[in-house]
This record gives structure tokens, C-alpha cells and sequence, in this order.
């Protein structure tokens, strides 16, 4: 495998879950010791070897020809609004939630952009298109700009906090049989990132 | 929706000079006065009409502070078009041109099409660079031309408009090679270049749009 899909391999060291996903780099092949009962993908995320997630199927689509390659580790999330602190979403993202508007459906994917990497360095976020609903790219952006924290690990919530101070919080839809895991890998993504940050392995929210 | 080609396009120029208000106003036709610091890259897209066919306009809208800079910089590559945006009303945007030219230039295609866009002209009052400057600099470097208002979404159609209408104006000379994707242009699904390329764009300059546009 590439380094890249190798980073994959070392963050999300169990497998076998449904959702979420990791989609190879086109010309891998899963490494069969690594698949669940022969369904799982690199890190257990896709129910098929080597089907690719909704975002990096987007990304394949060719429209995004510099993304097009990357190996993205990815799930479906719906936002809500912390009863605490509401939602700051871009203006240029009128799919996702804003101030007391319902909750939307919103895909977040890491990424690495260079195969030489180790871990990812980039958060996509995405979300149905205004017009027609098919999956609409938003943002790219640098994780060292970005903190990731698990916001109630029992309802599997996530809070997304820019370095700008804009924050959102994430809640994942997956089956009710693998959300758990799966919400598992993005904690261990979390670990992962914040051990290898300045700020310390805190991925718990700290408000 | 079915398109003849898809066009990228890439935002830049510094903070706070209203490039993400440029996107919203072109893609969503509305402004918003207060708006988070962009990080990174966020993207938006339109449907246009130029000539007969359907147009994909992909946007980049890149952040402008210095921080972001060496990583946004590298999502220049594979853009066929460029909004190099300055305030009017902020002497130091505009004195920053010149090191956002290079970088454009230096990390994206040669062909690479380039409107000079001083936005906020609705403030008037506050004027720190004054028209004839911005012409004479775009003259100097051979980019297009505009004064912008993203409040008032003055001239931000015909910002985004006038640089498909030269794309393709060059792509029908020959000048972009559609196959290359290093050239920030697709050719859409199901689509040829024979079907691709009808007839003959507009000739039309594209300062004398925006000088008979009126508003600014």
C-alpha cells in the first residue's frame, strides 16, 4: 500500500464495520489479513473492499481533478446546534444548519494531501447541493487550523472548532449495529491527532 | 445538470478584501456584512450561459491571510480562471497585487485567464485607489478589469461572466488545450468537442461590458 493508504492502516488498527469509509487509492488493492470476513476495507470502514465512501465517490466523479486521488476516511454526520453554543457556519454553506434552523445532513472526511504524510493534514466537509441534493463539496481545510472533539460520546456527537473560533457540532448516522464502532475510529482519529498536535491529546471537548 | 464544460476558478487576494462575499453574491445573490476569517479553501458553483452553452463555473475561494497562504497557494494549479481582488477602500490591498500576481502566475497555467477586480465601490466616499490605477495595472499586466461591489452585487455577474466569456474565448483560438486538465477546464459529461465548442463567442471586450454596465 502507499504511505497514505499506509496512515489509514495505522490509525484505525480494528476492522470490520459498516459505514463510515475509507476509500483506497485507486490501484490499491485491499490487503486481504487486513479485511473483516472479507468485507471490510482498509480500517474496517467500507462494507466492501474498496468501495469508496459518498465524498470520495464525488471525488472520483473527475470534478475535483487535484482531490480526486486522495484516500479519505470519511462519515455522514446531521449537525446540530449545541444547546449552548449556536452553530457559526460559512454563509457559503446554506445547506448547513444556521442560527435555530433545523439540523442538516453534512459528510466530513480526513484526508492526507501528500502520499509522504503520516497522518491526515486536511478536514472536506460536504453536504447535499441546494439545487438538485446530490452531495456538494464545501470546504477544504487544513487540519492544523482545525480541532476535532468528541462532544458526547454516548449520543456519538463530535464538536468542529476552527482556529477563527467558528465551532459546529456533528452528530453521526450510521446503523444502529456499527455506529459505535465507527464512531470508535473517528475517537481514535481524535487520539491520533491530538498526540501529534501542540495542544495535547485532550479530544474530549474542553470548553 | 448536463454542462458543456466546467471551468475552475480561483479567488484571491487579501483579507478582508471581500472574496467570499463575491462568491455568495455570485452564487446565492445575496450579502452577508459580517463573515467569518475563511481558512483553507471553500467552494462554490454556478451554472452560466456563455454563447448557447451551459458553463460550470467551480470556485475556489481561497483564504486570503498570510498564515493560510503556502497551503492555499498550492490549490492554484489547474485553474482556468482568476479573481485577483483588491478594496478600493484599503491602499494596502492594492499595493499587494503584484506579489499575488506572481504567485498566481507561478503556480498556475500560463493561460490562466486573470480579472482584476477593486471591490466595494459602493463606498465611494472612502476611496483609497483610485480607478484610473486599478485600469493602468491590469493594463500593465494584461489582466481584465473591474470595479465590484459585493454589497449591491454591482458588476460581481459580470466579474464572474466576462472571465468565462475570455476562457472560452480562448479556448475557440486554440489557445487552451480542453484534454489538459492542468488547464482548469473539463469538458462535461456526454459532451464533445466538436458538440463542445458552437459558434463563435462574442468578440465583445470585456472592460467595455463593464464600463457600459453603469452601475459602478
Amino acid at each position: 500500500p502507499s504511505p497514505t493508504f499506509d496512515f489509514l492502516l495505522r490509525l484505525l488498527p480494528t476492522f470490520g464495520s459498516r459505514g463510515g469509509g475509507v476509500a483506497m487509492k485507486r490501484g490499491h488493492e485491499v490487503r486481504p489479513a487486513l479485511s473483516g470476513a472479507g468485507e471490510a476495507g482498509p480500517g474496517g470502514m467500507a462494507a466492501y473492499p474498496g468501495r469508496p465512501g459518498r465524498l470520495q465517490r464525488h471525488l472520483l466523479s473527475g470534478e475535483f481533478d487535484q482531490l480526486r486521488d486522495f484516500t479519505i476516511f470519511e462519515s455522514n454526520f446531521v449537525q446540530f446546534c449545541s444547546p449552548s453554543i449556536l452553530s457559526l457556519i460559512s454563509d457559503l454553506w446554506p445547506q448547513v444548519t444556521r442560527l435555530g434552523e433545523v439540523a442538516n445532513k453534512v459528510t466530513m472526511g480526513v484526508a492526507a494531501s501528500s502520499p509522504a504524510l503520516e497522518l491526515p493534514d486536511l478536514l472536506l466537509l460536504a453536504g447535499p447541493g441546494k439545487e438538485n441534493g446530490h452531495l456538494q463539496l464545501f470546504g477544504l481545510f487544513p487540519l492544523q487550523f482545525v480541532q476535532l472533539f468528541v462532544h458526547d460520546e454516548s449520543r456519538c456527537q463530535l464538536k468542529v472548532k476552527f482556529r477563527t473560533g467558528r465551532a459546529f457540532y456533528l452528530q453521526l448516522r450510521a446503523q444502529p449495529e456499527t455506529r459505535d464502532r465507527e464512531f470508535g475510529q473517528w475517537v481514535r482519529l481524535l487520539y491520533r491527532l491530538r498526540f501529534h498536535s501542540v495542544q495535547g491529546p485532550v479530544p474530549f471537548t474542553q470548553e | 445538470m448536463t454542462y458543456a464544460y466546467l471551468f475552475k476558478y480561483i479567488i484571491i487576494g487579501d483579507t478582508g478584501v471581500g472574496k467570499s462575499c463575491l462568491l455568495l453574491q455570485f452564487t446565492d445573490k445575496r450579502f452577508q456584512p459580517v463573515h467569518d476569517l475563511t481558512i483553507g479553501v471553500e467552494f462554490g458553483a454556478r451554472m452560466v450561459n456563455i454563447d448557447g452553452k451551459q458553463i460550470k463555473l467551480q470556485i475556489w475561494d481561497t483564504a486570503g491571510q498570510e498564515s493560510f497562504r503556502s497551503i492555499t497557494r498550492s490549490y492554484y494549479r489547474g485553474a482556468a480562471g482568476a479573481l485577483l481582488v483588491y478594496d478600493i477602500t484599503r491602499r494596502e490591498t492594492f499595493n499587494h497585487l503584484t506579489s499575488w500576481l506572481e504567485d498566481a502566475r507561478q503556480h498556475s497555467s500560463s493561460n490562466m485567464v486573470i480579472m482584476l477586480i477593486g471591490n466595494k465601490s459602493d463606498l465611494e466616499s472612502r476611496r483609497d485607489v483610485k480607478r484610473e490605477e486599478g485600469e493602468a495595472f491590469a493594463r500593465e499586466h494584461g489582466l481584465i478589469f473591474m470595479e465590484t461591489s459585493a454589497k449591491t452585487a454591482c458588476n460581481v455577474e459580470e466579474a464572474f461572466i466576462n472571465t468565462a466569456k475570455e476562457i472560452y474565448r480562448k479556448i475557440q483560438q486554440g489557445l487552451f488545450d480542453v484534454h489538459n486538465e492542468a488547464n482548469g477546464i473539463k469538458i462535461g459529461p456526454q459532451q464533445s468537442i466538436s458538440t463542445s465548442l458552437g459558434p463563435s463567442v462574442s468578440q465583445r471586450n470585456c472592460r467595455d461590458v463593464a464600463s457600459n454596465s453603469g452601475c459602478c
